[in-house]
């Protein structure tokens, strides 16, 4: 069995490379799924840490998270069809008529 | 409470039904004039059972005091609601009730055909209410509620035509009435600041206490070695600074020296008012005031001068002003606070009988004129200018002949009610007081009444008439009557003091302990000598307006002696001008303050920065904060980052 760290290492990897996608991908959908990359990463500390102390509990909370997640893409590519029958495009940066 | 006690609580409580039912209850314009004539002359009539009721108590503890209530209790001092009746306060109450029911009922017609004759009846039983609340009450807090009631009646009945811009000559009444109520204004202040000294010296504001021996008055004199420290200003005397503080008030309410310019404004209102308050009550409250407070002033002997020369010198100032004046009430106006400079030098001297005399009688014969006049304006379709007049004696010859005889009295010419009171007080200042110049200015004020009475005489009633447009005629429906009582006790009405018999005196002396002087030869000398030259000059002033000078009687002109005169004469005319001083020195700065503060910090300053300034802030400070709201998800997303790592970066370095 590998040390935690590269666990936590490669969790931590795909975390960031989750963010970069939210911040910097123009399309609507990258950006979705880098957000589901992002929650996936987080389950993979989850276990990991689950592991190391040799304790359910975390492995619980990742069945939520996935749980969740699989909720979350429904309504989220729900709203992304609505979107982009209504504008056209899934660019992110046309989504920007709620200000003030 | 004895039976008594119960007949003087009536006194004022038939003026107060009177108002009650007035401003409540009725309506109709014979209704409420009878009705407030009845509740005054029942008034009187009660007054008049008290009076005989109290002259049948032993002279040393001639008074009758009703306690009703206790008022307020504040620590030690405790303010009840009492009325106290001994003679001074019995002959202020006929006065007050007696004039008062004959004034109520000459309204009934003179106010025929008002738009608001309940208000004003209401107002005139008001009025009577608070006048005699103010002679009655046993202690100052209650007098003061009878002061400050008083003037606000004068207020409200001066402002009676409230919606005219304009009444002659030329006085706007909403400004008259203001003009009134600050300038009392002013003199209450000094009352009340007596009356705390009071308060604070002695723990009561009673006069004379339940027993007539244990209020503030019998305290004076232990109190005449207290000095008060005024710091920069020196020292003075507990009870001269008493006095000095209630010459204030006395100046306001009686129209003295300083604060006299209200009084010719107050003939805004219906000329019965002038007659009620404006001549014989209201205005009388002041030397009514001295007069209770006598031992006061007696221990006070730099308080009684300066109340000797405000008297004289007002008198002086009011009788000049007179001589003067064009407007018929304006004449009667100035001569009245001619008289009461007449009253109020009178009890500044001592001669606090003398003042209470001159009080009475001036009550009557001025009454007398100012009903006079109202009967001529009445007569007259509302024209009050005396250049217009002229002729009235064929027109209104009942009115000639009763004002005739208040003219005469006011003169003080023999044998009228007038000439003895007069009298006194110039035989008092010439004989008791050897004051030389007070009394030379007293004789000239009294020549210069003779002079302008002859001069409204023949301005008003002699020749032919002036202005052929008016019509006058005489139709007095109940202003008859009054007329007529009035005109006989003007003529008699010196009974009740003169020389020799002295019922007044001894009248009042358990109150002023005032025995009567031995009369004189020389002192009968010295009266006539002042009769027959202030009857030479009276009528030299008939003689000049109805002869020489007629001729240049015209509407809208100068008057002839304007001419010869100049500006001495405008001055006159301008009642020395006093208006003209508080016009620059306090109205007009005044108004420039407000003006700014209206105008120039109202608009920039609240308007601008407080109100304005706060909401532009918010406005603007939203704004800035709404520009972060760009709706970029991106963006938001980038901040939420940066907000994860700060927290999580404090979380994890700081902890």
């Amino acid at each position: 069995m590998l040390p935690t760290i590269f666990y936590i290492g490669l969790s931590a990897l795909l975390f960031a490379i989750g963010v970069c996608g939210v911040l910097m991908r123009r399309s609507a959908l990258m950006v979705f799924m880098s957000v589901e990359l992002m929650l996936n990463s987080a389950n993979l500390a989850l276990v990991t840490f689950a592991n190391q102390w040799k304790s359910l509990d975390a492995q619980v909370m990742v069945f939520f998270v996935i749980t969740i997640a699989a909720a979350e893409v429904a309504v989220g590519l729900a709203l992304l069809v609505m979107i982009f029958m209504r504008k056209q495009t899934t660019n992110i940066d046309s989504m920007n008529t709620l200000k003030g | 409470m004895t039976q008594l006690a119960w007949l003087l609580v009536l006194i004022p409580a038939f003026p107060l039904a009177g108002f009650l039912l007035n401003a409540f209850l009725l309506r109709g314009e014979r209704a409420t004039g009878v009705v407030a004539s009845l509740s005054i002359v029942a008034s009187f009539v009660t007054t008049l059972i008290a009076v005989t009721n109290l002259a049948a108590t032993p002279e040393d503890a001639r008074f009758i005091s009703a306690h009703l209530w206790d008022w307020l209790a504040i620590g030690k001092v405790n303010v009840s609601v009492g009325l106290w009746f001994d003679p001074l306060t019995a002959v202020m109450t006929l006065l007050i009730t007696g004039v008062g029911s004959l004034i109520h009922i000459y309204s009934i017609s003179y106010m025929h055909g008002d738009h608001r004759p309940h208000r004003y009846f209401a107002y005139l039983n008001l009025f009577v209410f608070a006048m005699l609340i103010l002679v009655m009450s046993d202690n100052l807090f209650l007098l003061f509620l009878g002061w400050e009631g008083v003037g606000l009646c004068s207020f409200l009945l001066i402002g009676h035509y409230f919606e005219r811009s304009s009444v002659a000559p030329g006085i706007v009444p909403s400004e008259a009435s203001a003009k009134a109520f600050v300038a009392n204004r002013i003199g209450d202040a000094g009352l009340l600041l007596a009356m705390m000294a009071i308060v604070s010296n002695f723990g009561t504001l009673s006069f004379f206490g339940a027993d007539g021996n244990s209020g503030f008055i019998s305290r004076l004199t232990d109190a005449s070695f207290i000095t008060v420290n005024l710091g920069v200003f020196g020292s003075i005397g507990l009870v001269s600074g008493i006095a000095m503080l209630m010459i204030l008030g006395v100046a306001g309410k009686s129209a003295q020296l300083p604060l006299y310019t209200w009084l010719p404004v107050a003939m805004a209102g219906p000329t019965p008012v002038s007659a009620l308050i404006h001549a014989a009550t209201m205005v009388t409250a002041g030397v009514y005031l001295i007069v209770r407070m006598h031992v006061a002033f007696d221990l006070a002997p730099d308080a009684a001068g300066l109340v000797t020369v405000i008297g004289a010198v007002t008198a002086l100032i009011g009788a000049t002003a007179a001589i003067t004046q064009f407007d018929i009430k304006r004449v009667l106006a100035y001569s009245t606070i001619s008289q009461l400079g007449f009253m109020v030098a009178a009890a500044g001297m001592g001669a606090y009988t003398a003042a209470i005399f001159h009080l009475l009688t001036h009550g009557l014969f001025k009454a007398l004129l100012f009903l006079g006049s109202g009967a001529i304006i009445h007569g007259m379709h509302d024209i009050q200018d005396m250049r217009r007049m002229g002729g009235l004696r064929t027109h209104m010859p009942t009115v000639y002949r009763v004002y005739l005889i208040g003219a005469l009295a006011l003169a003080g010419i023999f044998p009228l009610a007038g000439f003895w009171s007069k009298d006194e007080i110039l035989v008092h200042a010439w004989y008791s007081a050897q004051n030389v110049n007070i009394t030379v200015m007293l004789v000239f004020a009294s020549w210069m009444t003779a002079f302008y009475m002859g001069r409204q005489m023949a301005l008003t009633f002699a020749g032919s008439t002036r202005d052929h447009d008016v019509h006058p005629h005489e139709n007095l429906g109940t202003m008859k009557w009054p007329l007529y009582i009035l005109a006989v006790a003007s003529v008699l009405g010196g009974i009740i003091n003169l020389p020799g018999i002295h019922w007044l005196t001894d009248w009042l002396s358990p109150v002023l302990h005032h025995k009567a002087e031995l009369y004189t030869w020389s002192m009968g000398i010295f009266a006539t000598l002042i009769v027959v030259s202030a009857g030479a000059i009276g009528y030299l002033g008939y003689r000049l307006y109805s002869g020489a000078l007629l001729a240049q009687i015209k509407a809208g002109e100068e008057d002839p002696a304007h001419y010869y005169l100049g500006d001495i004469w405008k001055g006159f005319e301008m009642g020395w001008g006093l208006d003209y001083v508080y016009q620059r020195l306090l109205v007009r700065p005044y108004r420039t303050f407000s003006h700014f503060l209206s105008e120039v910090f109202d608009r920039q300053a609240i308007d601008g920065i407080l109100v304005e300034g706060s909401a532009g802030l918010v406005g603007k400070v939203s704004q800035a904060a709404s520009r972060a709201q760009n709706g970029s998800v991106r963006t938001y997303a980038l901040v939420f980052l940066i907000g994860v790592v700060i927290i999580v970066g404090y979380v994890v370095i700081g902890a």
